[in-house]
């Protein structure tokens, strides 16, 4: 049985197709990433994966059940959600912000248990953020921010985790960290995550699988190696896009339509030394 | 937060003694506070059958009433405040005051018959308050998709309507308009002992609902959509904290008129005072509301007495100085 299974998904808004007559099974324990141009409706896709879209046609199910027929409460301990512009309520300390991710276990008019409080302090200590408890949410910076969000996510201890561009507005080392972070949790846990990212090289070097998008429909769907590539890829990007190997790694490098005249040769990859080219278009 | 919360509740008895003992017949307060203790079986009474009339006839429901209409508005504007996650939103958001205020002018202008007939007042300002925040409700709140903008925007709509019915039954008696003037500005005076029992069972209900949902809206705190995300449902936590607020409002507005500010000021002071978590912020403001109210209450009919400042104004002067002052003490608002 498939952790996350979409069947014949569709999202309107009004009479805008966003996302239209998408099927997906994700294994447990599986990293699929949703890549596509702006405006491919990827946030969409992921925004119903966590239920807070309703389909306009078709189901999600998480763990064999409907996503529509289950509680808020049933829904939050089965799927968390890190949203691509998360709100940070100034004021609060972080531990109380991480708590959040408990409501669905302990409700409304209790506080949180020993077993709740024991799977905090276990995430504030698997995320390094120990030192930042009784900090006000609002004097992180970017990369511990997103550290924190994924810890309220985490606390959730669902088995299915959704990201819509966790990584934006951080810089290199902070998305490097976030998303060991996610893959050592994928690792350890089973987790299975459903992410969107624009960054192909991270895309692909994380998840286990790639699902292109493009105007709401699913045109490409394998193993990351395959699809980043792939011809498709870059003519649904509309652009010039090549895959280096580096150690092991595919790199995709946008290039300037025409060549990149007036720019060196190492920054058109022939003198990498040891390096695949994968021409692409 | 204890030592607030201490104050506080110091500053609630003080200002209840305060109530009772202050106003233009003097009193001593060892005599008045040895006869709440008589009423209660300790010690025998020193007063006057007219000095404990005074007392218990008149300054007594004024402050009952002052304590409850002070916390009810307090601890509404706090959870108005929340659930809409905006610093400026007041008891009188979804239209409560402006359908009182029509309730209230009709029954002023049309069934006094030149006399006063108090019982009409309440009843229509109250009725008129719940069909505003119901149609409001209905316009703005209803659909799943709806958002707490749409409903904001709903409450501007039906309030300038209603304001404007309001405005013209107004100007069509220009005999009443006195009268009408005075029931907008809020009063405690014609408080009595029935008008407490009155909304009494409203106040209870509808604190212990908006003080219950501290932690919801500690969770609505990091958005609707977030919220939804971890486990909450918004929709009913709105509809149960919108009906709460409301409905207590309106109960309070019918028996004092519509007396402004507490309902924004006293939730940011307390904000200010106790952090951003309304588990803290809705218990202390319903303490700090009713204080201060009665507080303003009592300055209200003493500084120039015997006629009486309209109790919206020293609400305004009492509270806008002290707002100001902890503002400039204290962080910025984060609501």
């Amino acid at each position: 049985m498939s952790q996350v299974e979409l069947r014949e998904l569709s999202v309107n808004a009004g009479s805008k197709v966003l996302v239209s007559k998408v099927s997906l099974a994700v294994e447990a324990g599986t990293w699929c990433t949703v890549i596509g141009p702006n405006g491919a409706g990827k946030t969409s896709l992921v925004e119903a994966v966590a239920g807070l879209r309703r389909p306009s046609h078709g189901s999600v199910h998480i763990g064999g059940s409907e996503i529509g027929s289950m509680g808020e409460r049933e829904r939050a301990r089965s799927v968390a959600l890190v949203p691509q512009h998360p709100v940070v309520p100034a004021g609060m300390s972080v531990y109380d912000y991480v708590a959040l991710g408990r409501l669905a276990y302990h409700g409304l008019f209790r506080s949180p248990g020993a077993g709740d409080k024991r799977v905090i302090e276990s995430v504030f200590e698997r995320l390094a953020l120990s030192d930042f408890r009784n900090r006000d949410v609002a004097t992180l910076s970017g990369g511990e921010r997103q550290r924190m969000v994924l810890a309220r996510a985490f606390v959730q201890s669902t088995m299915v985790i959704v990201l819509d561009e966790p990584i934006t507005g951080l810089d290199l080392r902070h998305q490097m960290e976030l998303l060991e972070l996610l893959k050592g949790e994928v690792d350890a846990c089973g987790l299975t995550v459903i992410a969107t990212l624009h960054d192909l090289t991270l895309a692909g070097q994380f998840a286990d699988r790639l699902v292109l998008l493009d105007r709401g429909e699913v045109v490409l769907d394998g193993p990351s190696h395959e699809v980043v590539r792939s011809d498709e890829l870059a003519s649904r990007y509309a652009m010039n896009l090549r895959v280096i190997d580096v150690d092991g790694a595919d790199v995709v490098v946008p290039v300037r339509h025409g060549g990149p005249s007036g720019t060196s040769n190492a920054l058109r990859g022939e003198a990498v030394t040891g390096a695949t080219r994968w021409p692409i278009s | 937060m204890a030592v607030v919360a201490t104050l506080s509740v110091a500053g609630l008895l003080v200002a209840a003694v305060g109530g009772l003992v202050i106003g233009p017949t003097s009193i001593a307060t060892s005599r008045v506070v040895g006869d709440v203790f008589a009423h209660v079986g300790i010690g025998h009474s020193t007063l006057t059958s007219l000095q404990s009339t005074i007392i218990w006839q008149l300054r007594a429901p004024r402050m009952a009433l002052g304590l409850l209409a002070g916390a009810m508005l307090a601890v509404a504007g706090a959870t108005y405040q929340g659930v809409f996650r905006n610093p400026l939103a007041d008891p009188y958001l979804l239209g409560v005051a402006a359908g009182a205020g029509l309730g209230a002018t009709f029954a002023i202008v049309n069934l006094s018959g030149g006399l006063s007939t108090p019982s009409w007042t309440p009843l229509l300002a109250f009725v008129g308050a719940m069909a505003a925040v119901v149609t409001t409700w209905l316009i703005g709140g209803r659909s799943m998709r709806s958002s707490a903008a749409t409903l904001i925007l709903a409450g501007v709509a039906v309030s300038s309507l209603l304001t404007s019915a309001q405005t013209f039954l107004q100007q069509q008696s220009t005999g009443s308009i006195a009268r009408v003037y005075i029931w907008l500005l809020g009063s405690l005076a014609s408080a009595s002992w029935h008008s407490v029992w009155m909304v009494v069972p409203y106040v209870v209900v509808c604190v212990a609902v908006c003080v219950g949902a501290g932690r919801a809206l500690d969770v609505m705190s990091v958005g609707e959509d977030e919220s939804r995300s971890l486990g909450l449902s918004v929709r009913r936590v709105r509809f149960v904290v919108i009906a709460a607020s409301s409905l207590g409002t309106a109960a309070v507005v019918s028996a004092v008129g519509l007396i402004g500010f507490v309902g924004i000021i006293v939730p940011h002071i307390v904000r200010l005072l106790v952090g951003t978590s309304y588990r803290r912020i809705l218990p202390i403001s319903v303490v700090f509301g009713a204080a201060f109210l009665v507080i303003a209450d009592t300055v209200a009919r003493t500084v120039m007495a015997p006629s009486e400042l309209p109790l919206g104004v020293v609400t305004a002067l009492v509270g806008a100085p002290v707002f100001v002052v902890i503002l400039s003490l204290r962080r910025p608002v984060a609501v």
